[in-house]
């Protein structure tokens, strides 16, 4: 803020205001990055990680009851397929975006890693 | 191309030197733009270019009435500029004669130190009062890390009574605190 500016200031407290550079620096480095190819992309991101979370827990609830021996053999192999056919759309779908798979993969911080 | 900065009155006085580039205007019937003529490859979006805009706008709102141009905004010649005068023509000639005579004074509003206070308090004590002393205003509530943030259009013989009569509002507000900047150019009173 050009001081030249200021008309009236609080006396002391003017760092409760002092927050407004980083962010406009921030918001104006966004705005250029967000051409609209990017912006598909970071959406595609988005959902695929979600899918990719769905289905990675879906997976590991088949394989559970795979193991509880609660499924005929027929089951089993569909079910098999199915992720399978499941995991190579998602692939396909990675590579229409350019995604890789550590892509879909969220830092959640003390949480650790998504997937 | 050529960069736009902003709308003013056709003819206008003479342009203020400023640093770096020549100052042109476009013109077309009661409007003009002002531009410079800038490198054919895509802007850089930086802090110092838009310093450089606004510097270019407060050289120009010196001696002018004017509408800022979104920092930016560019066109592939003179032509282009003075084509988008003429299919903007109305409506920018009344935004232009809703600002005629002022300037934008803008006011940040924050809770005081160990003080609660939320928006509607702000828009009670602050932006209400301001709003009556100015000709128009606006303005966003909850807006970055402040409770509010006010712009008014204020007369540019009033500024001054403007910015005291917020230092006055402060004296009574001992749970808010008050950041009154300007003249602006009159950017939330732009559409």
């Amino acid at each position: 803020m050009h001081d030249d500016k200021v008309l009236h200031a609080p006396p002391a407290d003017l760092d409760l205001f002092d927050t407004e550079l980083p962010r406009l620096e921030d918001a104006l480095t966004r705005r250029i990055d967000a051409d609209p190819e990017n912006v598909e992309r970071g959406l595609a991101q988005l959902v695929l990680t979600v899918v990719e979370l769905l289905r990675q827990l879906m997976e590991r609830q088949a394989l559970r009851r795979i193991d509880g021996g609660t499924l005929t053999d027929e089951e089993v192999e569909r079910l098999g397929a199915a992720f399978l056919a499941l995991d190579r759309r998602m692939t396909e779908l990675r590579e229409q975006f350019g995604l890789e798979a550590e892509d879909l993969n969220l830092d959640l911080g003390p949480l650790g890693r998504l997937l | 191309m050529i960069e736009l900065y902003a709308i003013t009155d056709h003819p206008g006085p003479p342009l203020p030197p400023v640093a770096d580039t020549t100052l042109a205007t476009a013109g077309a019937g009661s409007l003009a733009a002002v531009w410079a003529p800038v490198a054919d490859a895509p802007a850089a979006v930086t802090i110092d270019g838009l310093r450089r805009h606004e510097a270019i706008v407060e050289a120009l709102m010196a001696d002018r009435n004017l509408l800022p141009v979104r920092y930016g905004t560019r066109v592939p010649d003179d032509g282009a500029a003075a084509r988008l005068l003429i299919e903007r023509r109305d409506e920018l000639a009344r935004a232009l004669e809703r600002v005629r005579g002022t300037v934008e004074v803008a006011v940040r509003v924050a809770a005081a130190p160990d003080a609660s206070a939320d928006p509607a308090r702000a828009l009670a004590a602050v932006h209400h009062p301001l709003a009556e002393r100015a000709r128009a205003a606006t303005c966003r509530v909850r807006a970055g890390g402040d409770l509010l943030r006010g712009a008014y259009l204020v007369e540019r013989g009033d500024v001054e009574a403007f910015a005291a009569g917020v230092a006055e509002l402060q004296d009574d507000l001992a749970d808010l605190r008050l950041l009154c900047t300007g003249p602006w150019p009159p950017y939330s009173f732009t559409d």
